[in-house]
């Protein structure tokens, strides 16, 4: 019988990122926003995706649930922000802070 | 004093970002994909009532669930094309949303588009093979509740409802 070895969120997390950017035209950027927890497999991965004209609603995470079947083995938060919300955060790290966390790898598109 | 229409916008509204609450815990939780949809249907469902209300009246926003096809891109096009100054990116969102609404709609046991679409978030239904089939078993193959057009959903549904909640 196979075994079927479980990803590391960090590797889910690249793998996430590139299909985002698949399917988003305007998705300018993403970040790994830490800390990452891989050993608590209920804490979900947490991406910072900078979308082109997206509207400005600041830090407002957006849950998915663990999707085995597509390789996704934890739940996921993905933050939408604007190229200028993006700035803003990278100038305050409060505005992450303020969550728990700290910003984190790019990951890229391919 | 008697209620206002802005009081039953108002609380539509309220109620409708309290059912994305919900589908949040639910989606962190790993609840079955109905239970996100049931949620999100009803979000949408309420802001649909949240913006007919101020526009119609409470008295003409009837006891239905079939507002959502119609008026959820009718809402993204007016929040997207103020609220961005790029047109080309508002119409791409507006599309979008409109490629998705009426999926959202038919989720409502009460929407079956003429007996032809049973499958629903919440009763078991007679498929077209006569078999039953049970929400907490189905796929809902005709709605990607892990796409991107998911999150410009919620974010329209966040923002309209704000909006009407004030």
């Amino acid at each position: 019988m196979g075994v079927t070895v479980k990803r590391s969120k960090s590797e889910t997390a690249k793998n996430l990122a590139q299909a985002h950017f698949r399917n988003e035209p305007k998705l300018k950027h993403v970040r790994l926003l830490e800390p990452l927890n891989e050993g608590d497999p209920r804490d979900p991965i947490k991406l910072l995706e900078v979308v082109e004209g997206t509207i400005e609603r600041g830090i407002e995470p957006i849950a998915f649930p663990a999707n085995p079947g597509l390789g996704i083995d934890y739940p996921v938060l993905i933050i939408e922000v604007s190229p200028r919300e993006f700035q803003n955060i990278l100038d305050n790290a409060a505005v992450l802070g303020s969550h728990g966390w700290i910003m984190g790898n790019e990951l890229p598109a391919v | 004093m008697p209620a206002t229409d802005l009081d039953w916008a108002r609380a539509y509204a309220k109620q409708a970002l309290s059912d994305l609450d919900a589908r949040e815990k639910l989606a962190l939780a790993g609840a079955h994909k109905c239970h996100r949809l049931h949620f999100l249907q009803m979000a949408a469902e309420k802001v649909c009532k949240a913006h007919l209300t101020v526009i119609n009246g409470h008295e003409k926003v009837r006891k239905t669930h079939a507002y959502v096809e119609k008026n959820l891109p009718i809402i993204a096009r007016q929040f997207f094309t103020r609220m961005n100054d790029e047109n080309r990116m508002s119409q791409w969102e507006v599309r979008q949303i409109e490629g998705i609404a009426g999926e959202i709609e038919l989720l409502a046991p009460a929407c079956d588009d003429g007996g032809t679409r049973r499958d629903n978030s919440e009763y078991p239904w007679e498929d077209g093979h006569r078999a039953v089939q049970t929400p907490c078993e189905y796929t809902f193959p005709n709605i990607d509740d892990e796409s991107r057009t998911i999150v410009r959903l919620i974010r329209l549904i966040r923002t309209a409802s704000e909006s009407y909640a004030v």
